[in-house]
C-alpha cells in the first residue's frame, strides 16, 4: 500500500508537468504577424482595393499607421489573434473601428495578411501567405574549438574576457 | 566474440592497461592505420608527434615528483610555468641575447631557477598544511597566481621594445615570439633533417624527407628524465616514494614527510619552469597573461594515459602518455578533417584528456589519504 | 568588574569579525572602491538589484550538496548545461514569453535530472575528492560532451527547423541564440518601480519560493538525513542511513534546481551564449557564496544574498576602481578575477586546514587515552 502511494506521487508530478508543458506549447507559440494594405487584384476576377488609411493597435499599443500599399509588423503569442483596426476606406471618410480576431495556423513563424482581402471576407487562401525570410548572407563564425591550430586554448574556460556585462 | 578477444589477448592487454588507455592507444592506432587511405601524410605527422613530444616531454616529467611524494596531481603547474615565464621574460629584458642564443635561453633557466625555488618552496609549504585537498587548492592556487601575475605582467617596468605593447609603452604583449632570442635553441641543436640529408646524399627520400627530429630537445628530456630516474633510486627518491605510498610507514621510519613533500613540489615547480621554456623554444612564442592555465589540464591528463595513477607514476608513464596525447592532439584533427570535413578535434581532446583524469580520480587507490 | 565586562564584549567583537572576516573584507573592499569607480548610487542600486534577481537562485543550488557534506558543488553547471539545451529547444519552438520560460524550466528537469544522476555516481566514486572531481566533470561535460551535442549533433541527428539558430554550414547552434522575445519577461511581468530603481518582483517570488523551500527541506526526514550524512558519513550509514542515495538525490536536486536558476539567468540576459554561458556560472556562483561568509562545510540563504550584493558590488566597482588607481582598466579587470579567485582559494585553505587540525586533534586524544590506558594496565 505504501509503495503504491510512494510510486502515485512521482507519477502524478510528472503527469501533471507534461501536461503543463503541453499547455504552454499551445498558448506559447509565437508569431510574427505583417500586415498589409495592398490591393489584392484577380482574386477570382476581382480586384480588393487598398485602404486609404489603416490604424492598427494589439493589445492597447498601436502598432502601426498604414497608408496605401505599406506593411506593418505585430507579435503575438498564441493563436487567437486579436486587433483593433481603425479603417479610413476613401480619402474623406469617417474613420470604423474595427475588432478583428484571427485564428493563426500552428506551423507558421512569420504570416503575412492581407487587410483589404481578409476585411473582404475572403476564404483564409487569399488573404493569408506565410513570411519567408530572405535567405542571411551566411557569416564566419569563430566557433569553439575550431581554427585552434595548436589545440591547447581554452581549456579551462577562464578567457581573458570577464565581462561585467555577462554576469 | 569471446573467443576473438582471446586470439588477439584483448584480456591480457586489458589487464595490463586498462580500458581507458586500451581505447585511446586503439584510437590512436586506428588513426594511423587511416592516415594514407585519407591523404595525410604520414610521416609529417610523425614528425609533428616528435616535435610536440620534445615541447611537452618536461612538462609532463614535472608531475611525477608531486605524485610520488603523494601530492596527487600537480594541479598547482602554473606557478612553475610562471617561474618559468619570469625567466623568459626577464632573459628577454636584459637582452642576455647579446651573448648568442643559447645563453639568452641558459639565463632564462638561470634566472627561473630562483623563482621556482620561491614558488615551489611557498607551495609546498601551503600543501603541508592542507594534506588530503592538495588537488583542489593547487587547481586555485594556480588560478589565483595567474591571475595576480596577469596585473603583474601589466605594471612591472619591462622596457624590452619586443615585448611591450608599443602603444603605450607599458604592460606586456600576450604573445611574444623569440626570434631573435631562444627560439629552437635546444630543436637545432644536431637537428635531423631528412630534407638536407637527400640534398646532401643526392639522393631522393620521397615523403621521408619531411621528417626533422629535434635531437637537442629530445636529449635534454632524456637528461632530466635520466637525472629523475637516478634521483628516484637515490635515498631520498625512495623515502619520496615511501612517503607517497604509506605516510604513516615513512613517518614511523624516521623520514620527515613534510620535508620531504615540499622537496617534491620545489622539483615539480622547477621542473615546471624549465619545462614551459623548453616548450617555447619550440613553439616559438612565448605566451602570457591567461595561456599558463592552459598548459595544467593536457600536461595531468597525457601522464595519466601514460598510466600513471594519482599516487604513482614512472618516467615510462611520462613516455608513453606524452606520447600518446600528443599523438592523439595531432592526428585527430588532420584525420577528421579530411574524413568528414569537420574538426570534433577540440571536442574529442576534451573527452579523452577530462575523461581520464575523472577515471584516474574515480579508481580507488590505496594508500592514497 | 567592568573590565571583565569590557573584555568579554571586546573578545565576543573579536570573535564575530573572525569568523566573519571575508565578508567584512569585502564590505571595506567595497567601501574604498565605490569612491574611486565614480559611479552614482542610484546606477549602482540598479545594478545590484537586477543582478539579485539574476544569479540568486542559481548561488542557492549550492546549498543542497554543502548540506551533505559534499563541498562546494563546482559542477552546478551540468544544470546550466541542462538548462541551455532546454532553452535552445524552446527557442527553436519558438515559443515566446512566460509559457517559454515555464516550458524551458520543465524541460530542463530531464536533462538536469540524468546530468545531476551522471555527476552524483561519479561523485560517490570519489568520495573525500568530491571538490575537485565535480571540477574536472564540469569540463568534461562542457567542453566535450555539452559541445558534441549542440556544434555536432544538433541539426544533423538532432532535427533544428529555424535556420535561424543554426550555423549556416547547416548542422550545429549558432554562437549566440537570440532569446529576444522572452528577454525580461519573467522580470517585467510584476516589476514595479521604487525611485527609479525596477524590481523584478516575480523573480524575487521565486528566489523566496526556494528559500522557503529550503527552509522545509531541512526540517524533512530527507534533510536531516542529509546533515547527518554531512556530519559523519560512517555514522549515517551505522544509523541505518543510505548514504549514497542521500548523496546522490542532494546532487540532482541541486543540479535540477540549477537548471531553473539558469532559465531565470538567460531570460534576464536576453541570449544565449551558446558555448560561453555556462562556463563562468559556477566558478562566480560559488565566490560569491563565498564571499557572503560561507564555508565549504556550511553555509546558509543569508550567505547567499550578502554574498550575492558583495560579489557584484565588488565586480561593477572593481574596473572603475581600477583605472582609477592605475590608469588603466584592464588592471582593474584581473584584479577583480584575482578577488574572486583569490577568496575562493583561502576559503579552500581554511576548510583543509581546519579538517586537519580537528583530525591531528582527535588522534592526539586517541594516543593520549591509549597512554592513559597502558598506565593504568601497567599498575
Amino acid at each position: 500500500m505504501r509503495s503504491k502511494r510512494r510510486m502515485l506521487f512521482p507519477a502524478l508530478t510528472v503527469l501533471i508537468l507534461v501536461v503543463i508543458a503541453a499547455w504552454m506549447l499551445v498558448i506559447g507559440r509565437g508569431h510574427e504577424i505583417y500586415l498589409d494594405n495592398k490591393t489584392l487584384e484577380g482574386y477570382q476576377g476581382q480586384d480588393y482595393k487598398a485602404f486609404e488609411r489603416v490604424v492598427v493597435t494589439v493589445k492597447d499599443k498601436q502598432v502601426a499607421k498604414l497608408g496605401k500599399r505599406e506593411r506593418g509588423a505585430a507579435i503575438w503569442i498564441g493563436q487567437d489573434f486579436k486587433m483593433t483596426l481603425e479603417i479610413t476606406e476613401k480619402k474623406g471618410d469617417e474613420p470604423v473601428v474595427k475588432e478583428v480576431s484571427i485564428k493563426l495556423p500552428y506551423d507558421m513563424d512569420g504570416i503575412i495578411i492581407n487587410l483589404p482581402a481578409y476585411l473582404a471576407g475572403l476564404p483564409e487562401e487569399a488573404w493569408l501567405t506565410e513570411f519567408v525570410p530572405a535567405p542571411e548572407e551566411p557569416e564566419e563564425e569563430e566557433l569553439p574549438g575550431e581554427g585552434d591550430v595548436f589545440g591547447m586554448e581554452g581549456d579551462l574556460g577562464l578567457e581573458g574576457e570577464l565581462d561585467a556585462g555577462d554576469m | 566474440m569471446h573467443q576473438v578477444g582471446y586470439a588477439i589477448g584483448l584480456r591480457y592487454w586489458l589487464n595490463k592497461m586498462g580500458y581507458p588507455r586500451l581505447i585511446i592507444s586503439g584510437f590512436l592506432l586506428l588513426l594511423l592505420i587511416m592516415t594514407p587511405f585519407v591523404g595525410v601524410n604520414l610521416p609529417m605527422q610523425i614528425t609533428n608527434i616528435i616535435n610536440r613530444f620534445s615541447w611537452n616531454g618536461v612538462l609532463v616529467l614535472a608531475m611525477v615528483p608531486m605524485i610520488h611524494s603523494g601530492c596527487g596531481l600537480n594541479f598547482g603547474l602554473p606557478l612553475g610555468v610562471l617561474a618559468g615565464l619570469l625567466g623568459g621574460t626577464l632573459s628577454i629584458q636584459f637582452s642576455f641575447e647579446r651573448f648568442g642564443a643559447p645563453v639568452s635561453f641558459l639565463m632564462a633557466v638561470v634566472i627561473a631557477t630562483p623563482f621556482a625555488l620561491i614558488f615551489g618552496g611557498g607551495y609546498g609549504w601551503l600543501l603541508n598544511k592542507i594534506k588530503g585537498g592538495e588537488m583542489m587548492i593547487a587547481t586555485y592556487v594556480g588560478f589565483s597566481t595567474i591571475s595576480f601575475m596577469c596585473m603583474m605582467w601589466l605594471l612591472l617596468p619591462y622596457t624590452s621594445p619586443t615585448m611591450v605593447w608599443g602603444l603605450s609603452g607599458n604592460g606586456l604583449r600576450p604573445t611574444i615570439s623569440l626570434d631573435g632570442f631562444y627560439n629552437q635553441v635546444l630543436a637545432d641543436f644536431w637537428k635531423i633533417d631528412f630534407e638536407k640529408i637527400a640534398g646532401k646524399l643526392d639522393v631522393d627520400l620521397g615523403p621521408l624527407e619531411f621528417i626533422k627530429i629535434p635531437t637537442g630537445s629530445l636529449l635534454m628530456f632524456a637528461l632530466l628524465a635520466f637525472l629523475m630516474w637516478a634521483f628516484l633510486h637515490t635515498k631520498t627518491g625512495t623515502a619520496m616514494t615511501a612517503v607517497g605510498s604509506n605516510p604513516t610507514f615513512a613517518r614511523a621510519a624516521g623520514i620527515d614527510v613534510d620535508r620531504i613533500r615540499t622537496l617534491s613540489v620545489i622539483m615539480s615547480t622547477w621542473l615546471g619552469a624549465v619545462g614551459i621554456l623548453i616548450y617555447q623554444q619550440g613553439f616559438g612564442f612565448l605566451q602570457l597573461y591567461n595561456a599558463p592555465n592552459n598548459m595544467t589540464m593536457p600536461t595531468v591528463a597525457a601522464i595519466l594515459i601514460g598510466g600513471a595513477l594519482v599516487n604513482k607514476a614512472s618516467i615510462g608513464n611520462v613516455i608513453i602518455g606524452t606520447i600518446l596525447f600528443q599523438g592523439m592532439v595531432t592526428l585527430t584533427p588532420t584525420v577528421m578533417n579530411s574524413l568528414i570535413h569537420t574538426d570534433m578535434s577540440e571536442v574529442i581532446r576534451s573527452i579523452v584528456s577530462n575523461g581520464m583524469i575523472l577515471y584516474a580520480l574515480t579508481r580507488k587507490t590505496e594508500g592514497s589519504k | 568588574m567592568s573590565g571583565k565586562n569590557n573584555a568579554s564584549v571586546g573578545s565576543r567583537l573579536l570573535d564575530l569579525v573572525r569568523s566573519n572576516a571575508v565578508p567584512i573584507m569585502f564590505i571595506i573592499i567595497c567601501a574604498i572602491f565605490i569612491p574611486m569607480s565614480g559611479l552614482s548610487n542610484s546606477y549602482l542600486i540598479n545594478e545590484i538589484v537586477t543582478r539579485m534577481g539574476r544569479n540568486l537562485f542559481l548561488v542557492l543550488c549550492l546549498l543542497f550538496p554543502i548540506m551533505a557534506g559534499m563541498g562546494l558543488n563546482f559542477a552546478m553547471t551540468l544544470g546550466a548545461m541542462g538548462a541551455e539545451l532546454a532553452i535552445i529547444f524552446v527557442a527553436d519552438l519558438q515559443i515566446w514569453g512566460i509559457p517559454g520560460v515555464v516550458l524551458a524550466m520543465i524541460l530542463s528537469i530531464p536533462f538536469s535530472a540524468v546530468l545531476g544522476w551522471i555527476c552524483g555516481n561519479i561523485l560517490n566514486m570519489a568520495k573525500g575528492r568530491e571538490m575537485i572531481t565535480g571540477y574536472i566533470l564540469n569540463f568534461f561535460m562542457g567542453n566535450g560532451v555539452y559541445m558534441m551535442v549542440v556544434l555536432y549533433i544538433m541539426g544533423s541527428i538532432i532535427p533544428i527547423a529555424h535556420a535561424s539558430i543554426m550555423l549556416p554550414r547547416g548542422y550545429g547552434i549558432r554562437n549566440t541564440v537570440s532569446l529576444l522575445h522572452m528577454r525580461q519577461c519573467l522580470d517585467d511581468l510584476l516589476a514595479i518601480r521604487v525611485k527609479g530603481v525596477k524590481i523584478p518582483v516575480l523573480t524575487f517570488i521565486l528566489i523566496g519560493l526556494l528559500c522557503l523551500f529550503i527552509v522545509w527541506f531541512r526540517r524533512t526526514k530527507l534533510g536531516q538525513d542529509m546533515r547527518a550524512v554531512g556530519q559523519d558519513m560512517e555514522v549515517a550509514r551505522a544509523a541505518g542511513i543510505k548514504v549514497d542515495r542521500t548523496r546522490l538525490i542532494s546532487i540532482i536536486m541541486s543540479t535540477v534546481f540549477a537548471g531553473f536558476g539558469m532559465v531565470i539567468y538567460l531570460q534576464n540576459m536576453g541570449n544565449l551564449p551558446t558555448y560561453t554561458g555556462h562556463s563562468q556560472i559556477g566558478m562566480f556562483c560559488i565566490a560569491a557564496l563565498l564571499i557572503g561568509g560561507a564555508s565549504v562545510e556550511k553555509a546558509s540563504i543569508g550567505n547567499a544574498f550578502l554574498g550575492v550584493i558583495l560579489f557584484h558590488l565588488m565586480f561593477i566597482v572593481a574596473p572603475g576602481a581600477g583605472a582609477y588607481i592605475t590608469e588603466d582598466t584592464m588592471v582593474g579587470e584581473y584584479f577583480r578575477v584575482f578577488l574572486s579567485y583569490g577568496v575562493i582559494t583561502v576559503a579552500l585553505i581554511m576548510y583543509e586546514a581546519k579538517k586537519r587540525m580537528v583530525k591531528s586533534k582527535a588522534g592526539q586524544e586517541l594516543a593520549e587515552a591509549q597512554v592513559r590506558a597502558g598506565k593504568e594496565a601497567a599498575k
